[in-house]
């Protein structure tokens, strides 16, 4: 009954005519941002998150949220249709765009839409039955835990990230801890790794990495690799027959209570939710035969997982201030920015932000579903914007995104250093989003560590000896080996197939 | 050049950027941490993990390592002058200067269609003055 008390406090905030206009605005600049080519959830987000500076505490974070799930559901529009992927939407191309050769395009579209309805709805009674309860549990949590938390955070994002690289994904995320160390040091006073530069004192800015590692980067990638989109010109029939409808049904709900698990996970997110969710309809659908060749199944199941666990994963990061992947740590800053620090004390200290954004997710959810659903074949027009075009205007966003955060035009310089750094990574096969995520945990992680080690009086046994640090670390540890040896193994097969390929030549 | 090997290269150059620096801060015991411990720790995790992939790079195959400089530079200077000429001068101006200049790395080049992203983006950014309070000289 508390939670229907709480839901109502919560429908109450979120249904102002105010906030449902920003949920609206949200939903659909998301979804056409998420519509563009290069353009995922997270540089849209970092695009537009100085955007909603001037804009008041709870509206900011709904609009924020509605522009992460609408950029979701854009993906995958782009994957259905073009082939397009970003993170969230790898597997709707593999089913989604066999149906679209097939002539399926708006079964397809329907089938994602209402499977992330779906999938919406279960997450939000997930968010709404455990959150507290989470929030609880997190009071237990010292020192010396939230440093192991943070490190297994790092390993998985690393890991999910980098496509199995973990190696890869840590030294970024250290890289970025690093970063983060740059500006005054709470501790002490003194200044680090400033240059003597009055306006790195402060720190680096957040929207200045991501902006420079992501959105700069990433056209400096696409005009490098002179890709050419083509425009979509196919017919778009929407309403399904019921025996297709009844299909969607069973798929979706899988979906969603793998999505809703794998969203709690550090590390776990629209990501792995959505090939969960696939292995899952490939083991257990009735359908499974077709699944690969463009199935409804094979549709349903990862929208539905995808958006669950877009919901789910904002659990970790309200109810103990971590968040789980770089999307969730760009909505940390949204929250930080607005002078609200993420963490047990939240849901107490501001119950109508958090319930306000728990209703207001299942209301961006109908927006998604009323609005975007019948438009899409409208939305596809953006894909008609040659890239020539639409690059200028992301750079000249990226100018103005920078410039709203302190109204100051130096930090454009930061942005387009960052933007070279990127790029240079890029090339190197390292992946940004772990550094963002490291970037930001990074001063937790140094003041919770000093802070366990001066409880310890300099000794390292605190990460051993308390349960919780000493259970994440035991899980890190296996991790760190069973990647080492899995690394062992495929060098060993490699040297084995080696010879047996000089034999055969 | 091998990838692998130039990414460990560039987490050594890190490591030390950051490693060196911290040791001319008060570094301190476990117990009662300087300044400079936490990225002096970190700077030899990130030195260590650049030197195994140095070490792996001897022993995996070789990845060429794609690198082309010239449209991340125009886009750089496209940023860059954006950024004093808004300063400087106006916004308009520094708009004008973006498009021109940052169409350079697309793979066609057309002052027309220049001339009308310009319109479009001055448009917006007097919307953004208005709406949103955007503090910039516009004109």
């Amino acid at each position: 009954m508390e939670i229907l008390h709480n839901l109502a406090f919560g429908f109450e905030h979120a249904l102002t005519l105010q906030n449902l206009m920003y949920c609206a605005i949200g939903c659909a600049v998301g979804t056409l941002v998420g519509l563009l080519p290069g353009l995922g959830p997270l540089s849209t987000i970092s695009l537009l998150l100085p955007m909603t500076y001037s804009i008041p505490t709870d509206g900011a974070l709904i609009m924020l949220a509605g522009i992460y799930y609408g950029a979701q559901y854009g993906d995958s529009v782009s994957a259905i249709t073009m082939k397009i992927p970003h993170a969230s939407s790898i597997v709707a191309c593999i089913d989604g765009y066999q149906m679209t050769r097939k002539g399926k395009t708006g079964l397809a579209l329907f089938s994602a839409g209402v499977s992330s309805f779906i999938g919406g709805t279960v997450a939000i009674v997930v968010l709404s039955t455990l959150a507290p309860a989470l929030g609880e549990i997190a009071f237990l949590f010292g020192p010396s835990d939230y440093c192991a938390l943070i490190l297994l955070g790092f390993l998985c994002v690393g890991f999910v990230t980098t496509g199995g690289h973990m190696i890869n994904g840590l030294a970024m995320a250290l890289v970025g801890v690093l970063l983060g160390s740059i500006g005054t040091d709470v501790n002490s006073g003194a200044r680090r790794f400033t240059l003597d530069l009055a306006f790195l004192a402060d720190g680096i800015g957040l929207i200045s990495i991501a902006l420079g590692c992501f959105a700069i980067a990433e056209i400096a990638r696409n005009l490098d690799s002179r890709s050419e989109f083509t425009p979509f010109s196919g017919r778009i029939q929407l309403i399904p027959s019921w025996t297709e409808f009844k299909r969607i049904i069973p798929s979706a709900l899988r979906g969603s209570a793998v999505g809703s698990f794998l969203g709690l996970l550090p590390g776990g997110g629209p990501t792995l939710a959505q090939f969960g969710a696939y292995a899952l309809e490939k083991r257990f659908s009735k359908h499974r035969a077709e699944i690969g060749s463009g199935a409804i199944e094979g549709v349903a199941g990862q929208a539905a997982a995808d958006e669950a666990a877009a919901r789910t994963s904002f659990i970790p990061l309200m109810s103990i201030g971590i968040p789980e992947n770089a999307v969730m740590a760009l909505m940390l800053a949204a929250f930080i920015v607005k002078g609200i620090q993420p963490g047990p004390n939240m849901i107490g200290q501001h119950p109508e932000l958090f319930w306000g954004l728990v209703a207001s997710m299942w209301i961006g959810n109908c927006f998604l579903l009323v609005l975007n659903v019948p438009m899409v074949r409208y939305l596809l027009s953006v894909f008609k914007i040659p890239y020539s075009v639409l690059f200028p205007c992301i750079l000249f966003f990226c100018c103005i995104g920078t410039f709203s955060v302190n109204n100051n035009l130096d930090d454009i310089y930061i942005t387009a250093a960052f933007g070279l750094v990127g790029y240079v990574f890029l090339r190197l096969g390292l992946e940004p989003a772990p550094l963002i995520l490291g970037f930001i945990l990074g001063p937790m992680l140094e003041e919770n560590f000093r802070r366990a080690l001066v409880i310890s009086r300099g000794s390292f046994s605190i990460f051993v000896t308390r349960p919780i640090s000493a259970s994440l670390l035991a899980i890190t540890a296996a991790f760190f080996v069973w990647q080492i040896s899995a690394y062992a193994r495929q060098a060993l097969a490699r040297r084995a197939s080696l010879p047996a390929t000089h034999k055969g030549l | 050049m091998n990838q692998l090997l130039i990414r460990g290269l560039a987490l050594v150059a890190i490591a030390l950027c950051f490693g060196i620096p911290a040791l001319t801060y008060r570094v301190g015991t476990f117990s009662n941490a300087g300044p400079g411990l936490f990225p002096l720790l970190v700077s030899c995790i990130v030195g260590l993990i650049g030197v195994v992939m140095i070490v792996r790079a001897r022993f995996e195959r070789v990845e060429s390592l794609p690198f082309k400089l010239r449209n991340i530079f125009i886009v750089l200077a496209g940023l860059v002058g954006f950024a004093i000429i808004a300063k400087h001068f106006n916004v308009v101006g520094a708009i004008v200067y973006l498009v021109f200049v940052s169409t350079l790395a697309g793979s066609d080049y057309s002052a027309v269609r220049n001339i009308k992203i310009c319109a479009v983006l001055i448009a917006i950014a007097f919307a953004l003055h208005a709406f949103l309070g955007l503090n910039l000289t516009l004109l």
